[in-house]
């Protein structure tokens, strides 16, 4: 091993034993894996107020097809939504639906589908690059980005924020 | 991030506002009071009230806001010093400040602000004779750090009562833990017997007496819980009824200026402040109220002159009462001392509006002619004012009061005065509601609104200028079916017309109509429970209630339901519901954007289009979900448009559906392919517009 060789290694140690710190800096966020059909999504944990595995849906006529009905949690009537549909996603694999991840803001609690609900992990921030819209199918504005092992993190912001999502609709006279 | 810097900011403006209204509610009637007699402590309070109101718009930038306040609290200081001293025009601006601050306060960035300039001007004008007085330097008051919607006043005893209940149930938990553990020890216990080669009989006997004490135990227990659960609910709608003070407060104002502009006198009378009511219901009323206090004064009241003249006194009396009835219902009464209705000309706008024959009219005694009042378009004033003299208000009153379960009247004696009388339920939460089904979904019908539950022979409904109708008691109703007015399909598990059609006749105002349901199932009390936000508000549904199985029932808006069933046009009778569904389109393509592109085409066309993203994800789609037509790129990955289409005409039960293959490939080979392979049309992209496709599946869907 030349010096020159030696001293690079020596170099790499010392960068990596500074790891930790660096790490402690990086700005992490915590998301709750979940799966709908074949993909996976993960969620960030702060909009997350519980998963409750529900029997009962009763649709809701009149309001957008996303809407799949509202579930009853403990008395509060809670409106979910397939994200397959609001997406826009074709429905391809068999869904088999039966947990609700219920997100909340401090204007409303909303449902969201899932098939399987998986564990809680954190995701480097700057880790995440933004999608490809072949990846997800899913419109950029719903995204935080993609993990390097191709877990999409939605943007429960923007979900809950988006206009499309409230209904207020008066009859036409 | 900057958008929780807004939501803050919102939520802000949102407990602003709320503190707001508080604040110039009570500026105004404390000038109300001071204008009938001055007393310093009522000075004091406008005074306070001013300063506060200053503090808490500066505190979120209301500049415009602060600078009316500012000059009301500089001239209430003045006036407390007596450096200066009203005369009735002073009131009048000091109104016109209120009055001003509340718009500021509900439409913020809609007033000119030369307005706001010349309002200060105004005010300083005022006490003009004496110095200016400094601003006093408090302490300001701090803002409350609340967050936004809506809040209320709740009496501390109310809470406190809620509490002790709330901890009540404590209890319940640890005797339902203590039941628990009893029933799992008794189990264990019972194995080993069920174990043992020789059950011990005294054992046995011993166990038996443990199950029948713990069986008595849990019957005691289900009786106090029941009652323990009962309490709590009514202690929490308790938290939703508020004294009626709180809506009629805005009413001495509205009189005062509505007999200003109008150079009439009355006095307001009002009783019952005191009576508390739901608050969703005194919302609903607040409207109907103001209507009705208006019409006193557009229409009773006489000017002073006439008054005189008939040997009244020329101030004229309106009153408002409200009291409790029957223990859970509420009169609201308003009346006046004025001129009375007359009957003839009720009857002569309503024969004139053509909703009665005159020969009709000559027979209608006084109270059903009376009733004529609250038909839309009858009214008997020929100047039209804000609201009243439309003919509307009558009947939005008659609406609201019956949308809450209640019921209108009216006396009049002319020349004596007009008395209005609304009878209200005195709480919203539980009513009796019919369960009915459509769709093979259960629904609420409020019972109120439900006016005969029946069937009738399918065979016996008879199609007038293409609407359904049935006969009852000898008049014709038209007939809706429930489900497409609710969007839904028809229940495919029933595809055979029946021979029998149930109905429910549902009413409300002056509509009446039938629809046709699967089946009623029952009456019985439900507990409303309002969807929140996102679903703020969806046509035709007034919430939802949990029914005792767990189960949840959505419950109709029957105003909305009305409305929404005679723009259900039925065209031929023997396939009603059909008639209104809209066809289903399945759209296969791998390109994001021209499966989008389609989508909208054909969505805005009236189609209900589903999307696959390649042969093989739509073939397995309309394995399980049908649809009436498909049309499809050619080239896609796993499986193209050709073989999708011989897929499709090679199943037995997807043969004869319409295929159109839309693509780049223009050439006569490729025509051929696709003509062979069974496709119904095909549209080459180069020459691809809009109009050739939809022509296209209007022919074959």
């Amino acid at each position: 091993m030349t010096e020159d060789q030696q001293r690079i290694l020596k170099a790499r140690a010392q960068a990596l034993a500074q790891e930790p710190v660096a790490q402690a800096t990086e700005a992490m966020i915590e998301v709750v894996e979940f799966s709908l059909a074949t993909e996976r999504y993960a969620i960030e944990i702060s909009f997350v107020r519980e998963v409750f595995p529900f029997k009962e849906l009763t649709p809701v006529p009149c309001t957008p097809p996303f809407y799949t009905g509202i579930v009853n949690v403990r008395g509060r009537l809670i409106p979910v939504v397939d994200l397959k549909k609001f997406f826009d996603l074709p429905a391809n694999g068999l869904q088999d639906l039966h947990k609700v991840i219920i997100l909340h803001s401090a204007e409303m609690d909303l449902g969201i589908l899932a098939d399987d609900v998986g564990g809680v992990r954190s995701v480097s921030v700057s880790q995440l690059q933004a999608a490809l819209p072949t990846l997800s199918g899913i419109g950029q504005e719903y995204l935080r980005g993609v993990t390097g092992d191709r877990l999409v993190v939605l943007d429960a912001e923007r979900i809950l924020g988006d206009p499309k999502i409230v209904v207020h609709e008066e009859i036409e006279k | 991030m900057n958008g929780r810097d807004d939501e803050f900011l919102k939520s802000l403006l949102a407990a602003f506002r709320g503190e707001a209204a508080e604040h110039w509610q009570a500026i105004s009637a404390g000038l109300l009071e001071l204008e009938r007699s001055p007393a310093p402590e009522v000075v004091e309070r406008v005074y306070r009230e001013a300063h506060s109101l200053k503090g808490a718009a500066r505190a979120v930038s209301q500049t415009e806001i602060e600078t009316v306040c500012q000059a009301l609290e500089s001239a209430f200081a003045g006036w407390k010093r007596q450096e200066w001293q009203p005369v009735p025009a002073s009131f009048d601006t000091l109104h016109r400040a209120t009055d001003l601050i509340q718009q500021l306060v509900e439409a913020p960035g809609s007033i000119d602000p030369g307005r706001v300039t010349q309002m200060k001007s105004d005010i300083e004008t005022l006490c003009l004779l004496a110095p200016r007085a400094p601003a006093p330097e408090h302490v300001e008051p701090v803002m409350p750090a609340t967050h936004g919607g809506e809040t209320i006043r709740v009496a501390t005893r109310k809470l406190d009562g809620l509490m002790l209940q709330a901890e009540e149930m404590l209890a319940v938990k640890l005797a339902v833990n203590q039941r628990a553990g009893d029933l799992r020890e008794l189990r264990t216990q019972f194995n080993e017997q069920l174990r043992a080669e020789a059950p011990d009989p005294h054992q046995l006997r011993v166990l038996e007496a443990k199950l029948q004490t713990l069986s008595r135990v849990a019957e005691h227990d289900n009786h106090t819980i029941g009652r323990m659960v009962d309490d709590l609910l009514e202690g929490s709608k308790q938290l939703l009824m508020l004294p009626c003070a709180t809506f009629l407060n805005v009413l001495p104002k509205l009189v005062r200026d509505l007999c200003r502009d109008q150079a009439k006198e009355a006095e307001l009378v009002v009783h019952g402040g005191e009576v508390e009511i739901d608050k969703r219901i005194l919302e609903e009323m607040k409207d109907p109220l103001i209507h009705l206090v208006r019409n006193c004064v557009d229409h009773g009241v006489e000017k002073p002159a006439e008054r005189a003249r008939l040997g009244k006194p020329a101030r004229a009396t309106i009153t408002v009462s409200v009291t409790q009835v029957d223990g859970n219902k509420v009169e609201l009464a308003v009346s006046d001392d004025g001129a009375g209705v007359a009957v003839e000309h009720v009857k002569a706008a309503a024969v004139k509006h053509g909703l009665v024959s005159a020969a009709d009219a000559r027979q209608l005694d006084e109270p059903a002619a009376l009733a004529l009042m609250f038909l839309s378009g009858v009214s008997t004033t020929p100047i039209i004012t804000k609201i009243s003299g439309r003919g509307l208000g009558l009947a939005i009153v008659r609406e609201k009061a019956e949308n809450l379960g209640g019921r209108v009247a009216v006396q009049t004696q002319a020349g004596k005065g007009t008395t209005f009388r609304i009878l209200l339920p005195l709480t919203l939460a539980t009513f009796r509601g019919t369960l009915v089904q459509a769709a093979g979904q259960t629904f609420v019908i409020p019972t109120t609104n439900v006016e005969r539950v029946g069937r009738v022979r399918v065979a016996e409904i008879k199609t007038v200028e293409n609407n359904e109708t049935i006969a009852m008691d000898g008049k014709t109703v038209a007939l809706v079916r429930l489900a497409p007015v609710l969007e839904l399909p028809a229940n495919s598990a029933l595809t055979d017309e029946p021979v029998w059609l149930t109905f429910v006749v549902v009413t409300a105002g002056e509509k009446r109509i039938a629809f046709g349901v699967e089946a009623v199932l029952r009456a019985q009390e439900v507990l409303v429970k309002s969807l929140r936000k996102p679903l703020v508000r969806v046509r035709n549904i007034a919430g939802a209630t949990v029914l005792g199985s767990g189960a949840v029932v959505l419950i109709l808006n029957v105003a909305d339901l009305l409305q929404s069933a005679t723009k259900v046009r039925l065209v031929v009778k023997g396939a009603p519901a059909r008639a209104v569904e809209r066809k289903v389109v399945l759209v296969v393509e791998d390109s994001i954007t021209s499966r989008m592109l389609l989508k909208n085409i054909l969505e805005s066309a009236g189609y209900r289009v589903r999307t696959a993203v390649d042969g093989l994800d739509a073939l397995s789609q309309l394995k399980t979900e049908p649809v009436d037509g498909v049309v499809s790129d050619v080239q896609m990955p796993r499986l193209d448009g050709f073989n999708l289409t011989e897929k499709i005409r090679a199943d037995r039960k997807l043969a004869e559906l319409p295929v159109v293959l839309v693509t780049a490939l223009g050439t006569q080979e490729d025509r051929e392919r696709g003509v062979e392979v069974g496709a119904n049309a095909y549209i080459v992209k180069s020459s691809f517009d809009q109009s050739n496709l939809l022509e296209a599946l209007r022919r074959l869907v």
